[in-house]
């Protein structure tokens, strides 16, 4: 009790010392006076018996100390009293706490965000979900690392074989575009997503429902049995305003009726990373997609992702190893479609086991925003060196009043503690803007990324930590050298500081080559952006407009009817020159890939296949895109499924399969295409007839950048329900509510998946390219800019603190010239070597910049000379006014300096 | 050392409770000038002991403080003990006869 209260009393007085000071004051004073009247009482005169107390009672100041300990904390009144010494000096100097802090605020924001991503992906369980840690995913690879999808009788045997999983369940891989029909209870015509789930999915996910009912066990699992659908709580209130009465009624999905059954809970957004607006039963997978029933016998049809929930007291390693053990059995009793396909159990997060090139991009961007912090932290730590030599002599005067080193140093500390604090709230908003801006992108790009990105606890924990330890990396050098200061000598005001020196120019060094790494990376993507504007692409992407729309509802047999009837119509549009249809885009991330053989010519390096990339296309496919045919003709009427199966090569295919030979040589020559089934089963294969040779396409997204081997097949005798109107318009005018007009008016329920200009499309293929240049270079620009402000510190100081040297010399007969080549020798040493280092710094990260990105050239001479030579001159301009300055330095000026 | 601090410490509580549980209220030049005369040899009490001394207990709520005159007139912080420090110097002493006549006994063992 009496230590509580004492505890509680000391705390009082740490926040409210006036009182206590007083009143200590008063108590010594009256001791001081009682212990006088003593001395006087004994004979001595009012002046020596003043002094007889002062001797008796000892040190005052040291005695009011002593009661300061007792009656508070004295190392958190230190605190208290560093923090408003730092606020105050931080005020001091606005520009300087601004510049420092935003450069912080800018690199710890850009690592939360990255972070606030990766988390997202990679380690987040699935949101609106009862107990999501028991919650796993199951992934089937093929070799080494890969966590794909499987077939429905492969996930019968795992739910049915697994004791360690309470409930096994599947879904689609992603969620298909579906059209939603517009019926005449009021609901529009849409492109919807919606996914296939096995009917235990929301039970064993325990997903609460905030209307009617979910799936659960007792629906009905058999083909075509159960045509009920569930709604996600986004796409209820998106479309039907939350309105409780739609449960029960009909929703027409690609030409099927489907039943509302229920709406999901707000706070789940499915168990992938692509947005779902509905939900059906696995029992109408073939109803719904073009898998017909092969989607439930076909155990090679690897559609479907599985997950599952552990059974109670079941560790996830123990579930894992038994997956395994599943797989293994699997492979070995189903060789044909199991061979080499092993089972691998992970704790459930939206990218599982992913390591593709989303991982890939990550990381890159992970070590970019990293080299961001670290410059901002070098510049950082080399002003605050610079400050800490500016106050050598209030320092000095400290350590001379008696402050102990430690004291200093947790002082300056504090200081940097401050800044870095302002600096990591500042990004941890900075974060909080770009993410949501990032969650809105991804949601609205083609791709219609669902990643719930927060800020949340551990992104804080992550980003505090983040900021403590660069505050201490870039606060300790300075703090220990600041309080280091050698009191006679900081006292004199013209010593010299070679310690000092050496470790603010390997901070400027530091800065320079990292701020020069980024802007060579920015300059780097800037010319891979700049080659993708400039080269040929073989084709011309001005005035296309595009419509991809998603035929599901249609069969092989009405499908291509419909397609020829709408390139009919949008050709008779007003504005529209040509229109075509194809299923792959020049510039964009998809590619159809598959491999042929050639009649009598073998294909490279004992490959079995040559490969190369698919189109399927209409006619006139190629004027519309005005890609030259170099021989033969184009697809015309006449080739219909049927008719004799035709293919058209690009250039680069011809000169693949026939070397040696002239393009023109290509027609009247043979392919043959391996068939499959949907369930990718070979069944024999297919005779091509090439009737055409066209130019090559040069495409320069991310993923196909070279101009690859391309063999275009009619739409008429290859079906794809996913297919792009191309329409060329005559001034370039956007059709999109044309087209659309005209979609509804043949079919209602046929909505536009995406609207864009080719331009468009293949300025999106890009991002990476762009998210990279605009990153790397907005923050090196940032870098160099400090690198510029230190540099000019760092030679003003020079020059301060040789001003009398500098006079002597000058005194004694020395060259102006020769003063500014002293000058600038010292200032620009730290510079060169920087910029030397950046440079090999740079070479190095192209290299690992061009095994992520198409189009970075490894070593570009002009960007790495036009950088160096940038970062020079405004080092030289930097250092060129303080080197003035001291050209000005008149000899008895700087002897009466002092 | 530090024992010595903290066995010195805990003394000087006893010391100070005692002297003003048979003195009645005292200031802090009173309590030093009457250790000094109690004192059977020579002792001097350092102020930058005592002032913490009656800050803790102050603190502690044993004894409390109150500004008075003294008989010349003079401005002075008295200081009495108080309900809670009776209780805790008859704990204290308590605390002490058993720790010193521990130590008496050991001494007198080992000798």
């Amino acid at each position: 009790m009496s230590r509580l209260r004492r505890c509680a009393l000391r705390f009082y007085n740490v926040l409210r010392p006036e009182r206590a000071e007083v009143d200590a004051d008063r108590e010594v004073a009256a001791h001081l006076a009682l212990l006088q009247d003593e001395f006087q009482s004994r004979g001595l005169t009012p002046e020596e018996a003043r002094q007889a107390a002062r001797r008796a009672f000892g040190g005052v100041t040291q005695v009011k100390q002593s009661h300061r300990d007792a009656r508070s904390f004295v190392w958190l009144a230190d605190a208290a009293q560093d923090l408003r010494h730092g606020l105050r000096i931080l005020r001091r100097g606005p520009l300087f706490t601004l510049t420092a802090a935003l450069s912080l605020a800018i690199g710890i924001g850009a690592n939360t965000t990255i972070v606030t991503l990766a988390t997202a992906l990679f380690f987040r369980p699935p949101t609106g979900v009862t107990d999501s840690a028991r919650v796993v995913d199951i992934g089937s690879n093929r070799g080494p690392g890969g966590f794909g999808p499987g077939s429905y009788p492969n996930y019968l045997d795992v739910r049915q074989r697994t004791t360690t999983l309470a409930s096994a369940y599947a879904y689609s891989r992603f969620p298909q575009p579906m059209s939603l029909a517009s019926t005449e209870n009021g609901i529009r015509a849409d492109r919807v997503f919606g996914t296939v789930v096995t009917t235990n999915y929301f039970t064993a996910l325990g997903v609460a429902p905030v209307a009617g009912r979910l799936f659960d066990v007792s629906d009905s699992q058999q083909p075509g049995a159960s045509p009920i659908a569930v709604l996600s709580h986004g796409f209820w209130t998106r479309r039907f305003n939350r309105d409780t009465s739609i449960v029960g009624r009909t929703l027409t999905l690609n030409g099927a009726p489907f039943t509302i059954v229920g709406v999901a809970s707000a706070g789940f957004r499915g168990t992938g990373i692509r947005a779902s607006d509905v939900w059906v039963p696995m029992g109408m997978a073939g109803t719904i997609t073009t898998r017909g029933m092969a989607a439930f016998t076909d155990r090679a049809a690897a559609w479907l992702l599985r997950g599952g929930r552990l059974t109670p007291n079941v560790l996830i390693a123990q579930a894992a190893a038994e997956m395994e053990v599943i797989g293994q059995t699997l492979a070995r009793e189903y060789p044909t479609e199991n061979r080499d396909t092993t089972l691998r159990l992970l704790a459930s997060s939206p990218a599982p086991g992913s390591n593709g090139p989303l991982v890939a991009f990550l990381t890159l961007l992970t070590l970019i925003v990293s080299l961001v912090l670290a410059v901002a932290c070098a510049n950082v730590a080399g002003v605050l060196l610079a400050r800490a030599t500016a106050r050598r002599q209030e320092i000095a005067v400290r350590l001379t009043l008696g402050a102990g080193r430690g004291r200093v140093v947790r002082q300056l500390l504090t200081e940097t503690l401050l800044l870095f604090a302002f600096g990591g709230t500042a990004g941890l908003w900075l974060a909080h803007g770009a993410t949501s801006l990032l969650s809105s992108y991804l949601l609205a790009s083609s791709f219609a990324l669902d990643v719930p990105l927060v800020v949340d606890a551990h992104v804080l924990v992550f980003t505090t930590a983040l900021t403590l330890v660069a505050a201490l990396v870039s606060g300790l050098a300075p703090a220990l050298q600041g309080s280091g200061a050698d009191v006679a000598t900081a006292l004199k005001d013209n010593a010299q500081a070679p310690a000092h020196l050496r470790l603010r120019h390997l901070f400027l060094g530091a800065q320079v080559s990292l701020s020069l790494l980024l802007v060579v990376l920015a300059g780097l993507c800037g010319r891979a952006l700049q080659r993708a504007g400039s080269v040929d692409p073989g084709f011309d992407p001005h005035g296309v407009e595009l419509a991809s729309i998603d035929l599901s509802g249609y069969t092989g047999a009405t499908g291509p009817r419909f397609a020829r009837e709408l390139v009919d119509r949008v050709r008779r549009l007003p504005g529209v020159t040509d229109a075509s249809v194809a299923a792959v885009l020049p510039g964009g991330f998809e590619t159809r890939r598959q491999g042929l053989t050639v009649p009598g010519v073998s294909p490279p390096n004992g490959q079995r296949f040559f490969g190369v990339d698919w189109n399927i296309i209409e006619p006139d496919y190629f004027s519309t895109l005005r890609i030259p045919l170099l021989a033969g003709r184009d697809f015309r009427a006449g080739d219909y499924q049927g008719a004799p199966p035709v293919a058209i090569v690009s250039e680069g295919a011809a000169a693949q399969f026939w070397p040696g030979h002239p393009v023109q040589d290509a027609i009247g020559k043979y392919l043959v295409q391996p068939v499959f089934t949907p369930a990718g089963v070979a069944k024999g294969s297919l005779t091509l007839f090439v009737v055409g040779v066209a130019h090559e396409v040069k495409s320069t997204s991310v993923l196909d950048g070279l101009a690859r081997a391309c063999v275009y097949v009619p739409l008429q005798q290859a079906y794809t329900p996913s297919i792009s109107v191309v329409a060329r318009t005559s001034r370039g005018q956007r059709i999109t509510n044309e087209l659309q007009t005209l979609l509804t008016s043949m079919n209602a329920n046929l909505p536009i998946v995406t609207a864009q200009t080719l331009e468009e499309s293949l300025a999106f293929g890009l991002t990476p390219q762009r998210v990279v240049a605009s990153i790397a270079g907005s923050l090196g620009l940032v870098g160099l800019l400090l690198a510029g402000l230190g540099i000019y510190g760092v030679t003003a100081y020079v020059v301060t603190r040789r001003t009398r040297e500098i006079g002597i010399r000058m005194a004694l007969g020395a060259q102006r010239a020769h003063v500014v080549r002293m000058i600038l020798r010292q200032a620009m040493t730290p510079v060169a070597v920087g910029c030397a280092l950046g440079l090999v710094l740079a070479a190095a990260g192209s290299r690992v910049l061009t095994a992520y990105l198409f189009g970075i050239p490894a070593i570009d001479p002009v960007v790495f000379c036009g950088v160096a030579a940038l970062f020079l001159l405004i080092a030289l301009s930097a250092c060129s006014t303080p080197a003035r300055r001291a050209t000005r330095i008149q000899a008895m000026d700087a002897l009466r300096y002092e | 050392m530090k024992e010595r601090v903290e066995l010195l410490q805990g003394t000087l509580d006893l010391i100070i409770l005692r002297a003003l549980a048979t003195m009645g209220p005292q200031h802090a030049y009173a309590l030093t000038a009457r250790l000094e005369q109690v004192a059977d040899h020579p002792f001097t009490l350092n102020q930058g002991t005592l002032y913490p001394a009656l800050v803790r207990l102050e603190q502690k709520g044993w004894i409390k403080g109150a500004w008075q005159k003294t008989e010349h007139g003079r401005d002075a912080k008295y200081y009495g003990i108080t309900r809670p420090g009776t209780r805790a110097l008859e704990q204290q002493t308590d605390r002490w006869r058993r720790l010193s006549g521990l130590v008496e006994k050991l001494l007198l063992d080992e000798s």
